[in-house]
Parts: C-alpha cells; sequence; structure tokens
C-alpha cells in the first residue's frame, strides 16, 4: 500500500534561524502520526509548511493522487484544525459547524447527527456564550462531518477533560478504522496509536 | 552577485571607481548646462534648473519601475537579493522625487508666479511622492526583515500602476505644465546645445544612483547577515 | 468542480453575512460617519446654495472615500484571529477567488450604505437631480475599487496598526478620487463623462484578478 503523504528532507529556514530540519515521514491510509516537541520548536509551522501555508527551504512534500502517482501539489481535500479553533462567536453552535468548508453540500440530519455525537445539546446557543471545551467540541464535531484522509490537527488534547480525552482518542481509532490518518502535534506522547517523530 | 560574501568583496573593488565615474561625468554634465549652455531666450538664466529638475524627475520614476520589477521578481522566485535591491533603492528614489518638488517649486515661482499648482504633474509626482513614503513605512513596521521585503514587493507591483497614469496625466488635464522634455519617438523640441548636456547629466544622474544603490545595498546585506561569520570576519579586517 | 467553487463561495457570503447583520455596527458605522462627514462642510463653509453644489462631488467623494477606508481594517482581521482564514488556503479552491468572496462582502456591508447615504448627501448638498446618476456609477465603480485595494491594505498590516492600513491605501486611491469627482462635475457642466467612467471601469477590471492575487500573497505573508 502507498502512503498517502510522503515527506523527505523537509528544513525551514527563519529569518536566518533553522526552524526544524530534516524532517522525514510517510502517512499511510489508516496509520497516525504524532509530532511530539516543546513550545516554540515549530510544531506550527511543520503543519503549516506541509499544508503549502509556507514555502519550504529544503525538502519534498509528495501526495499521492487518484492515479496513484506522486505529487507535489494535492488533490483530496485535508482537515486542518489549528490553535484557534475557527469558531465564529456570533454564530450559533449548529451554524458553527453548517457554514464551513468541510459541511459544503452536507444536510442538516447529518449536521445533528455530528453535534450529537460530541455531546453538544443546545444547538441555538451563540458560540460566544460557550465555554473553552464547550467550544473544543464543536470543532471535533467538524471531523466527523465528512471523512478526510489526513486529519491535520494542532494539539488535540490541549484544555480538554478525561472524558473529552477519551472521546477523542475513540473518535481517531474509529476514523483509523475507515481509513482516514492524523497528523497530530503534542508537547508529550499521548495515548493513541501512532508512529512519533520529535522536533 | 548569487552570494552575499562575494557580492560584498566585488563592491568594495568596484565602488571607487564607480564614484570617480560618476563625480566626472556629473562635474561635466552640470558644468556644461548651468554655464555654457545658451541662455533661454524666453526664461533667461531660470532654465537653467532643468540640468537637475529633469533628470531628478526622471530618475524618481525610473528608480520606481526598477523597484517594481525587483518586487515582481521577489513576489514570484523569492529571490531575497531583489528584496534587498527594492529596500535599498526605495530612499534614494524619494529623495529624487523630494528633489523634483523642490526644485520644480524653485522653477515655477519666476516662472508661473507662483511655488505650487494644481498640476496633474505636480500632483502626481506629489503621489509618487507619498507612494515611496507608504512603501517606507510599510517597510519599518514590519520586524522580520524578510517578510517587510516581500509586503513591499507586493505594494510596489500595485503602485507601479501610478506611473502610467502621471505619464497620461498631462494630456487628461492640459494646464500649466509644460509637455514632457524627453520623448523617444520624435526629435527634441530644445536645441542641441542645450540638449545635449541635459544627457550627460542624465547619465550622471543614472551613475550616482548606481553608486548609491551599491552603497545602500552593502549596508542592507550586512544588517541582514549580521550574524554570519563572513561578516564578523570583513567587520574585524576593515576595523584593523 | 465549478460547483464546489460556489457552493463554498455560497458558505462565506451567507456566514460573513449573517455576522455582520447581528453585529449591525459593522454597516451602521461607514453610514453613519460619511454623513456626519458631510455634513461638516455645511456647516465649516456655510450654507450657500451655490457654493454647496459647486462643491459637492468633491465632498461626496472625500466622505466616501474615507468611510470604505473606516471598516478596511476588519477584512481579514477577524477571520485571521480566530483561526478561519487558514480554511481559505487549506481547501484546494483557489484562494484568490476567497479573497475575491471578502471584498465583495466588504463592499456590501460598507459600499452600498455609502450609496444609499449618497443619495441623502446629494440632496443636502443641494446637487442638481441630473447628476444622481453618474454621481451612482462613479461610486459604484469607485467604492469597489476601493474595497479592493482595501483589502490589500489590511492584508499587509495585519495585526498590526489599523491606521497603517489606511496610510497604505490612501496614496493609491488618488486616481479614484480624481476620476470620481471629475464624473460628477462633468456631469454638473453638461459635459461628457462616460471617458473617466471606463477609466474607472478599466482599473476595477484589472484591479480584481491582480489586487485578489497580490492579497493571497500578502495574505500568506502573515504565516511565515
Amino acid at each position: 500500500m502507498l502512503p498517502n503523504l510522503k515527506v523527505e528532507n523537509l528544513s525551514c529556514v527563519r529569518s536566518n534561524k533553522v526552524v526544524f530540519e530534516n524532517i522525514n515521514f510517510e502517512v499511510f491510509p489508516g496509520e497516525n502520526l504524532e509530532i511530539i516537541g516543546s513550545n516554540g520548536s515549530g510544531k506550527t509551522t511543520l503543519l503549516r509548511t506541509i499544508l503549502g501555508l509556507i514555502k519550504p527551504e529544503k525538502g519534498i512534500i509528495n501526495w499521492l493522487d487518484e492515479n496513484d502517482k506522486f505529487n507535489d501539489f494535492r488533490t483530496f481535500e485535508c482537515f486542518y484544525q489549528g490553535h484557534q479553533l475557527g469558531i465564529k462567536n456570533l454564530l450559533t453552535v449548529y451554524e458553527n459547524l453548517q457554514l464551513t468548508h468541510g459541511a459544503k453540500g452536507m444536510d442538516e440530519n447529518k449536521i445533528y447527527e455530528c453535534l450529537e455525537r460530541v455531546g453538544l445539546m443546545h444547538i441555538n446557543e451563540l458560540a460566544s456564550n460557550l465555554s473553552v471545551g464547550q467550544r473544543k467540541r464543536i470543532s471535533i464535531a467538524r471531523w466527523l462531518v465528512k471523512n478526510f484522509k489526513i486529519y491535520f490537527i494542532d494539539e488535540p488534547f490541549s484544555a480538554l477533560d478525561d472524558e473529552a480525552t477519551s472521546m477523542i482518542e475513540h473518535l481517531i481509532q474509529e476514523l483509523n478504522s475507515k481509513g482516514c490518518s492524523f497528523v497530530i502535534t503534542g508537547h508529550r506522547p499521548s495515548q493513541v496509536k501512532a508512529n512519533r517523530i520529535s522536533i | 552577485m548569487g552570494s552575499p560574501p562575494l557580492f560584498y568583496n566585488w563592491s568594495s573593488k568596484i565602488i571607487p571607481w564607480l564614484g570617480l565615474l560618476t563625480l566626472l561625468v556629473l562635474l561635466i554634465g552640470l558644468y556644461w548646462g548651468l554655464f555654457l549652455a545658451p541662455m533661454d531666450y524666453k526664461q533667461g538664466d531660470v532654465y537653467r534648473i532643468i540640468y537637475i529638475h529633469v533628470p531628478s524627475a526622471i530618475l524618481g520614476e525610473s528608480i520606481f519601475i526598477f523597484m517594481a520589477i525587483c518586487g515582481f521578481i521577489n513576489v514570484i522566485w523569492r529571490a531575497k537579493i531583489s528584496g534587498m535591491l527594492l529596500k535599498a533603492a526605495a530612499p534614494i528614489g524619494m529623495s529624487f522625487t523630494l528633489l523634483v518638488l523642490v526644485t520644480g517649486s524653485v522653477w515655477g515661482k519666476p516662472t508661473w508666479g507662483t511655488w505650487w499648482v494644481w498640476d496633474a504633474r505636480l500632483t502626481s509626482t506629489l503621489i509618487l511622492f507619498f507612494i515611496y513614503a507608504a512603501l517606507i513605512g510599510l517597510h519599518s513596521t514590519i520586524e522580520d526583515k524578510t517578510k517587510a521585503d516581500r509586503a513591499v514587493s507586493i505594494l510596489s507591483i500595485v503602485g507601479v500602476a501610478i506611473i502610467p497614469v502621471i505619464k497620461k496625466s498631462v494630456d487628461w488635464w492640459q494646464t500649466l505644465h509644460q509637455p514632457s522634455t524627453f520623448t523617444i519617438t520624435s526629435s527634441p523640441s530644445m536645441s542641441p546645445d542645450m540638449y545635449i548636456p541635459l544627457l550627460v547629466c542624465l547619465i550622471g544622474f543614472y551613475l550616482f544612483f548606481a553608486y548609491m544603490l551599491t552603497l545602500n545595498l552593502r549596508n542592507v546585506v550586512i544588517e541582514r547577515e549580521s550574524s554570519k561569520n563572513w561578516v564578523k570576519h570583513v567587520m574585524d579586517q576593515e576595523s584593523k | 468542480m465549478f460547483g464546489s467553487i460556489f457552493s463554498w463561495l455560497n458558505i462565506i457570503l451567507k456566514r460573513d453575512l449573517l455576522i455582520a447583520f447581528r453585529k449591525s455596527s459593522t454597516y451602521i458605522t461607514p453610514l453613519v460617519f460619511f454623513l456626519i462627514v458631510v455634513t461638516f462642510f455645511p456647516l465649516a463653509l456655510g450654507p450657500q446654495e451655490s457654493l454647496l453644489s459647486s462643491l459637492a462631488p468633491g465632498v461626496i467623494w472625500i466622505a466616501a472615500l474615507l468611510a470604505s477606508l473606516l471598516a478596511v481594517e476588519t477584512i481579514f482581521s477577524d477571520d485571521f484571529r480566530d483561526g478561519t482564514l487558514d480554511e481559505f488556503f487549506i481547501s484546494l479552491e483557489p484562494s484568490f477567488i476567497l479573497v475575491f468572496a471578502k471584498v465583495l462582502i466588504h463592499w456590501l456591508i460598507t459600499g452600498l450604505p455609502i450609496l444609499f447615504a449618497s443619495l441623502i448627501a446629494a440632496i443636502v448638498l443641494y446637487l442638481p437631480f441630473e447628476s444622481f446618476i453618474p454621481m451612482l456609477l462613479s461610486l459604484i465603480l469607485g467604492t469597489s475599487f476601493m474595497s479592493l485595494l482595501g483589502a490589500l491594505g489590511a492584508a499587509l498590516s495585519l495585526g498590526r496598526s489599523a491606521i497603517l492600513s489606511a496610510i497604505i491605501v490612501l496614496p493609491f486611491s488618488i486616481p479614484t478620487l480624481l476620476m470620481g469627482t471629475s464624473v460628477i462635475s462633468s456631469s454638473l457642466t453638461n459635459q461628457d463623462f462616460s471617458g473617466f467612467l471606463m477609466i474607472m471601469g478599466a482599473m476595477l477590471a484589472i484591479g480584481i484578478p491582480l489586487l485578489c492575487l497580490l492579497t493571497v500573497e500578502a495574505l500568506l505573508l502573515n504565516y511565515e
């Protein structure tokens, strides 16, 4: 089986300082990758570089296309969740899920279903009234609207209680079984079954 | 000119010669224009300010085009050196534009009877000056200098659209300012005695720009690469 | 392919207009600002009808320019802060189309209210009724161009001072101001103003692709 994403020799230099160097990994369908590093070690920069927001100094990022060929551009949609969760305060919980890129062309029932899965009850509440944990749940509900090939999640386990943590672990496992992969970052290794690299 | 240390060494050799040549051409051009060229029958000696005014006007605009080309290269190919060139050229272009405005109003007082008129040509040169100011201002607000270069590159591409507006503005609003002195397509309306020293001055101004640009670029390169070993090496050598 | 772009554009438009609708200050502030600036001129210059009607083109245009720059900074800042802007660049749709959508939204919530307010301004400044149509036409073209320029200024000064974006944009807006006022002034003296409108249209036509692409570049700078 071929990996969906293959990163070779990736380096990033910013204002004459090396952020990371010689990153190599492959992401196979259904497998996870965890990037471990302390604050300021360039985890977010690495994710952004892979997704094309930043041009890499050196190295190759290869994406698999439908014809089993590797390209330096992406032909499938990915899911990205940064530190800021992309939640609009002036939209309700339901609208925050409905009016996102992933939910393009989804019907109402699917969205209700996703919200139910993560345990969000008050779907007509404005997001500005929610707690940090609840906001995080909205962003987790977004994982479920569609099956993406690769999910890039920046620090999924920060600011979560035990219940939510085990829910995420459960969801990752479930999505893995459908062939989805996760690329996640963190300060220390999590419980998720994954290949780990540290930067 | 690919690597910074190479450029630095190369420019150290070229600078004295370039400086000498600039001085020579400028002196010849200005002396010829200010003392030897015949007097204008309408304006008298006042017209001689064109030997500074016209070359700086051309420089002010062509430096902007130069910057936009550098900006374009920097945005498309991410060539860092073109970003540095842009940064080095901006203050020179701004100074020339200021010189145009000042010499223009000094010239305007005796010939038109006023320091400033809201004529299209003058106004668009003033806009060019503001755009230079905006570019330099934007550069100074961004701490990461490579990023600042790219931001200014983007803005300079937009700014270059203003140059045709300046050129066309004379035709759109027929007002006080006389038509362009230089045109490539038709023969000059001035007599050759006045025209040739002007050309010499123009070449002198261009050389002056090249000289200043090299000096500025050296400073920018040293500033950017200040943490590198070769800079420390060069600094040690020069302080000896 | 195109279907997917349109459904995504649809989502962005719906989301941002909904947010603007819930936060009424976004569209009321430029409107009120415009009217206040217009009111200042008769107060400062005196209420003579002939004076005001001859100054009206300039007054309306200056007020429109300043008002449309007022909200420029918010075009991308909210989206950048809460992370929704990332979606623009992660998605497979070309990003400059999404920038165009943001510009369109900005025009809908500032340019469009200014158009309505300009009718009131024209009446109180004694602009002749025949000049209303040229005024509206010039404002439609001009404020759209201002929104485009504003988006670039906002992208370049993202996360920095709001004043900076105005200072970046103002020198570039002068041609718009000249053309816009020329349209109304020529219509006051019964001269042909279509030439100026065509230049404004040409600026807009070149500006949409060029400025949207450059804005994408400027936005990406903020991720580095």
